[in-house]
């Protein structure tokens, strides 16, 4: 009677969990080493060639032109804005043509900051259809 | 004596390993859902801030462009031609995956043409260009 008692107490303990303790605890080790937290921001642009094809507005709808060139200047629709001054532009033009996106043309060496710089005031202006090119210079 | 035995039995077995197992699990659970295997670029570089940025949602594959050109993906300097056939590797073995490319404040404009390019002829659409958020400053 005793022993079958004693049995029993066996049998509810249950299958011995440390192997698979270690495995478990492995795993985790793996997945906590491998995690990443950082999470990155950013925005997404469409891309369009060297003059052909602006951004997906539609067939009969032109864009706002918006050149950044490797001194430094920023031209909206013709004009030598400053960076600051280019979402008050896109804002204005883009109350003018509301369907119309923003073409973005970068020379070669203008610097990605102030491209990015231009390309979050034209966001801000309310204009999230940007298409982003080089010009040939 | 068989009592005194009894109990060094139970000793032998130790504590009772389930909950411990429980809140492993748990941990290893949380860990497995938010792991994402970033591909990093292995490379700092200092990016351009922008106001309005949204978070990446599958932003797993990043590019960094050094100011003086130079394109780092996956943890070593790449040549711009060997960019595309990586993209179209890392595309087949994980589809959901999107591109940032993280380019310097100093950085041509003309690069970061080129990169995209390439990595939208990878296969990969989903192009985001990544910026520091300055909301927070």
């Amino acid at each position: 009677m005793r022993l079958r008692r004693h049995f029993d107490m066996e049998e509810s303990t249950g299958i011995d969990l440390a192997p698979m303790l270690d495995f478990v605890m492995n795993l985790l080790i793996f997945f906590i080493i491998t995690a990443v937290f950082v999470k990155e921001v950013g925005f997404q642009v469409q891309r369009h060639g060297g003059g052909a094809g602006g951004p997906s507005t539609g067939k009969d709808t032109g864009s706002i032109s918006v050149v950044v060139k490797a001194s430094g200047d920023v031209i909206v629709d013709g004009r030598v804005v400053d960076v600051r001054a280019v979402r008050p532009n896109i804002v204005r033009l883009h109350a003018q043509q509301p369907e119309w996106g923003v073409m973005v043309t970068a020379e070669k060496m203008a610097e990605a900051g102030l491209l990015v710089q231009v390309m979050d005031q034209i966001r801000q202006g309310g204009v999230e259809n940007i298409s982003f090119g080089t010009s040939s210079r | 004596m068989h009592g005194k035995r009894h109990a060094g039995e139970s000793e032998d077995h130790g504590i009772d390993l389930a909950p411990m197992l429980d809140f492993v699990m748990n941990l290893l659970i949380f860990f497995i859902i938010t792991t994402s295997f970033v591909r990093e670029p292995g490379v700092v570089v200092n990016k351009a801030e922008a106001l309005k940025v949204g978070e990446q949602q599958q932003g797993n594959i990043l590019i960094a462009i050094r100011p003086n050109g130079e394109v780092w993906m996956d943890r070593r300097q790449v040549d711009m031609r060997e960019v595309r056939p990586l993209i179209e590797r890392m595309h087949l073995e994980r589809p959901e995956d999107t591109v940032i490319i993280i380019a310097d404040k100093k950085a041509p404009s003309g690069t970061l043409a080129l990169v995209m390019d390439e990595v939208k002829h990878g296969g990969v659409k989903e192009v985001a260009i990544g910026a520091a958020s300055a909301a927070g400053k």
